[in-house]
């Protein structure tokens, strides 16, 4: 017995020596790039969000240089526009993203703990992407062909539809495997906003929404990294993924038809120009989606940053008010041309006035935030 | 079948006899294949992911750039895990004693042993969604939290642990109690003394598959704990652990998030085997078989 | 301690050190303990009940078992395909997992070398031990790809039989069911186990008397014995089949509709809870739907349980009133 427990305390205390260790040798240790000195008082903290996997790319990389510039950790949690809403209005988060701007009725939900800001951050444009063999990047594809395709009508890469919009390739017969989401998205929302525009049956059938009922035989996945693994996992898979997923895995990525009637690729200068027309109004809740212009990306989306008005008054304490005002203004400041280095548009001049305006009229408990 | 004479076995009975048990052999063999399967991948995808930055670094949740590790993941893990133990432990022998010791056949200890029996066939998600209700959504202390993640995971373990000790009080002799009483010591002394310290190898055995359990539980965490990248050691915020950290990266498209999972995988399993072998390993030398 | 009196009275006998109301007091806390366990089972199941109440006032209890609509976007809330679901892929798991256990069960306890007992037990065992999510993770890299051909034969050659015909997805029931029957083995062949060493010598020594062959002897005084307590674990596997979320939601596609055929994506009652509360946390109507999902998913598994133990009692108490007539021993 004593054995035993000699030796049973023996195997106890290594393992809590080893988890003591790593723990230890952590929590001074910022783990990202530590790539010199961070100008600027070192303010420390952590504030959480959670929404939209469409902006994660570009959050994430502001989230390690706003670390490095003054030092606030913010944790993102990429659950999902419907999620980041959710999280929003039960105040669980500090701040919520979303890429659909809030409806009326969750925006009356909202207003339990106060009234809810917009803060658009970014443009983004949602790729066509398909994995298909024998198929390059470009391929011409109008709104009532990728409907019909999710409809489930069009069922392989060879029909009419697609042939018609893309004389002289050739196209193999390989059957179409639709990927979408299956989480509440933002980015379906705006994608569905595009498919309606363009197609009646789409708009009597699924609908537009963050969460809308697929076709049969269609798969669901999570987050735009889950229909981006979709894609690359089926030969002949087309879904719907923001541009930086798309550069990232190497996706082919449909030229879509615009409203002039032009086929634009995803480019950044086809992302901004969906921006120069837009006339958000006072709320700024607002989209791009099928903007005018000859070269721009018609399924191009903004996103956005949610917090409330009064954000103490929601709950929040004065010393955390102060850094989501900070991570926002860094988003609207540093943050847009690190934006463009992940192929994410900036904001438009006129709307990043108003965007900034909007975050300098939040408050905490009536009074003026500290910068 | 009449056999009343010793007759010989005919070629069809033997042929029978052989076919059948080549097919139980077989599937028992089928059985073990997936384990082995699983065993392998794990090792081919998840050595790969081994390194030192892997277990000394936290995931960045960076898209562009260094990936991380998975260190804020097994600290995770380590804590949520050992919080849940200090709590379903003591209760579930608690319980376990009452019902040897003093509950007995009576109605009271046969419902509570019925109704710890139904919880054990709980399902895990049932678990952290009650949290969830009960705790994070109520706002009490904050919402997500590591200790909240603790609390359903011992709610799972609970009836696991209360079960395996009942079994293993159960066979402490019976004379043992009785010449320690009939030796004057009152009844707290003769459980303190006598019992808990004979079935202590058991009841460590059972606690520690409870725990081998637990580590591996991902979906009471999901709507407790949340998901977060940095190191924490404090309970009361979001926490990271192996299991969530596997299942957010399962979706992912990049190769090397993959790749992380795996690894990540990879290190759960063998803390779990790690876990188990010592429990199996406490039982088999304290001779006290169930 | 000197030499006890005969009559050990309670003055005479010298008392250990200690305070008189040690005894009542430790009864009393594990007492409580022990209450204390109840009291939170029957929370846990009131507050099921009741929090899932929006749901049904907004659809209806019998709509919402029936109906075939689960679109939280639209406000319907038909649990119908999660229920088929989980009752597919559940079943289908039972009828390939059990009969692989209980030859697991058979081959150790009865045909085995005893050298080899030990390590292929500990081995089944071990197959309890990989986490669920590992599952998923091998499931949907590497055996739902692998199968995905054999999938295809399948369907197109026996498309004559139902619900086998139609587009094979990579993630689907029956990758969901495989998986779910590895994870079931490890449960059912224990307790099979268990029951199987304990059918009596004599009844098995009787049979081999009799100029049985080893097969012959299984099948006359092994299973029939252990009939019902296979029963049981049976019943007890499927109760953890259908409570298991996080490797079927990796691998079944987590389409909310009856999918075409047994290679097409679906979705489970556990799976739903666990992809869509995030989402919830502020729609009263869709979060109350979540619940009693999750209420419609004990109940499914309380029941099975309570079946299970039926079986196992009535085995157990049959083993004990089963006593050898005119037998030795």
């Amino acid at each position: 017995m004593k054995q035993l427990d000699r030796f049973t305390a023996a195997v106890v205390v290594c393992g809590s020596l080893a988890i003591g260790v790593a723990a230890c040798g952590s929590s001074n240790d910022n783990g990202s790039s530590s790539t010199g000195g961070s100008a600027g008082a070192q303010k420390g903290g952590t504030i959480n969000g959670a929404g939209a996997t469409f902006p994660q790319p570009v959050y994430s990389e502001w989230a390690a240089r706003f670390k490095d510039k003054q030092g606030t950790t913010v944790n993102y949690d990429p659950v999902g526009s419907g999620g980041g809403v959710a999280q929003f209005q039960a105040g669980t988060v500090d701040f919520g993203a979303s890429d659909a701007a809030m409806k009326d009725s969750e925006i009356k939900v909202a207003q339990k703990k106060g009234d809810p800001v917009h803060v658009p951050t970014v443009l983004g444009a949602v790729t066509v992407s398909y994995d298909v063999s024998g198929l390059k990047t470009g391929l011409k594809l109008d709104g009532a062909t990728i409907a019909d395709m999710f409809l489930g009508k069009v069922t392989s890469w060879n029909d009419k539809e697609i042939v018609a919009t893309n004389p002289g390739v050739t196209l193999p017969s390989t059957k179409v495997a639709v990927c979408h989401r299956s989480d509440s998205s933002g980015t379906t929302k705006n994608f569905t906003q595009f498919l309606a525009d363009y197609s009646k049956a789409w708009a009597s059938g699924p609908g537009v929404d963050k969460s809308v009922k697929w076709a049969n035989g269609t798969t669901g996945a999570k987050g735009n990294d889950g229909v981006a693994a979709c894609v690359k996992q089926t030969d002949g898979a087309v879904g719907y993924v923001e541009q930086a997923y798309a550069l990232q895995n190497n996706f082919a990525t449909a030229s879509v038809k615009n409203k002039e009637g032009k086929f634009v690729a995803p480019t950044l200068p086809a992302t901004s120009a969906a921006g120069v027309a837009a006339k958000p109004p006072a709320d700024l809740r607002f989209s791009t989606i099928d903007a005018p212009g000859a070269t721009t990306y018609p399924i191009t989306a903004v996103t956005f940053l949610l917090v409330y008005q009064d954000m103490c008054k929601a709950g929040m304490d004065a010393t955390k008010a102060g850094l989501v005002k900070d991570w926002l203004d860094y988003a609207l400041g540093d943050g847009q041309a690190v934006a463009a280095q992940l192929q994410y548009a900036k904001l438009p001049p006129a709307i990043l006035a108003k965007a900034k305006a909007k975050v300098a009229g939040l408050r905490c408990n009536g009074a003026a935030i500290a910068g | 079948m009449s056999a009343t004479t010793l007759q010989g076995i005919s070629v069809r009975r033997r042929a029978t006899d052989r076919v059948a048990r080549g097919v139980t052999l077989a599937l028992t063999l089928l059985a073990l294949v997936p384990l082995f399967l699983v065993l392998y991948y794990l090792l081919k995808e998840g050595l790969g992911a081994f390194s030192v930055h892997f277990f000394t670094t936290d995931p960045t949740g960076r898209f562009l750039g260094d990936p991380g590790g998975i260190r804020s993941a097994i600290v995770g893990t380590a804590i949520i895990v050992a919080l849940a133990t200090a709590i379903a432990v003591p209760l579930g022998i608690g319980v376990a004693l009452y019902l040897v010791e003093y509950g007995r056949r009576s109605f009271f200890a046969n419902t509570v042993r019925y109704f710890v029996d139904v919880m054990t066939g709980v399902p895990s998600v049932m678990f952290g969604l009650f949290i969830y209700i009960v705790l994070v959504v109520a706002h009490i202390g904050g919402t997500f939290a590591a200790w909240k993640g603790s609390v359903a995971l011992a709610l799972l373990m609970l009836p696991v642990v209360a079960r395996s000790s009942e079994v293993v009080l159960n066979l402490v002799p019976n004379a043992l109690r009785e010449s320690a009483l009939a030796l004057g010591a009152p009844r707290w002394r003769v459980i303190f003394r006598v019992v808990l310290p004979t079935a202590l190898p058991g009841l460590m055995t059972g606690s520690m598959l409870a725990i081998a359990r637990a580590a591996g539980e991902t979906a009471p965490l999901l709507f407790t704990v949340a998901f977060v990248n940095g190191i924490s050691t404090d309970v009361g915020q979001q926490m990271n652990s192996l299991p969530l950290q596997i299942f957010n990266d399962v979706g992912q498209a990049q190769d090397r998030l993959v790749q992380r999972a795996w690894g990540a995988a990879l290190t759960l399993v063998l803390m779990i085997l790690f876990v188990t072998l010592i429990a199996r390993l406490v039982q088999r030398r304290s001779g006290l078989q169930p | 301690m000197e030499a006890a009196a005969i009559t050990p009275t309670r003055g005479s006998l010298p008392r250990g050190s200690g305070p008189r109301f040690a005894d009542p007091l430790l009864q009393g806390v594990l007492a409580a303990v022990a209450a204390g366990v109840l009291v939170l089972i029957g929370f846990f199941f009131v507050k099921l009940i009741v929090e899932s109440q929006p749901a049904f006032s907004h659809t209806g209890v019998v709509d919402f078992v029936t109906s075939n609509d689960w679109v939280p976007s639209r406000g319907q809330y038909g649990a119908l395909p999660l229920v088929f679901g989980t009752l597919l892929t559940s079943g289908l798991a039972l009828v390939i997992g059990v009969p692989v256990a209980v030859a697991s069960a058979l081959y150790i306890t009865e045909l085995a070398p005893r050298r080899v007992r030990g390590p292929l037990t500990l081995l089944v065992e071990l197959l309890a031990a990989v986490p669920s999510v590992v599952y998923g993770l091998w499931g949907i890299f590497f055996l739902a790809p692998k199968l995905l051909p054999a999938e295809k034969w399948f369907s197109s050659t026996f498309h004559f039989l139902p619900f086998v015909a139609g587009t094979v997805s990579i993630p689907n029931y029956f990758v969901a069911s495989l998986i779910l029957a590895i994870m079931i083995v490890p449960i059912v062949s224990a307790i099979s186990r268990e029951v199987m060493s304990t059918v009596p010598r004599d009844h098995k020594e009787a049979a081999l008397a009799l100029g049985a062959t080893r097969w012959e002897m299984i099948r006359m005084a092994v299973l029939p014995y252990s009939r019902a307590g296979i029963s049981g674990a049976a019943m007890l596997g499927l109760g953890r089949a259908i409570g298991e979320t996080i490797a079927v939601t990796i691998v079944i596609g987590n389409a909310a509709a009856i999918g075409d055929n047994v290679f097409s994506q679906g979705y489970t009652l556990a799976a739903v809870i666990a992809n869509e509360f995030g989402e919830a946390a502020s729609d009263p109507v869709h979060r109350a739907s979540l619940i009693a999902a999750g209420l419609l998913l004990f109940i499914l598994t309380l029941g099975v349980n309570l079946v299970a133990r039926y079986f196992v009692n009535r085995a157990e108490s049959a083993g004990a009133r089963r006593t050898p007539v005119g037998m030795a021993g």
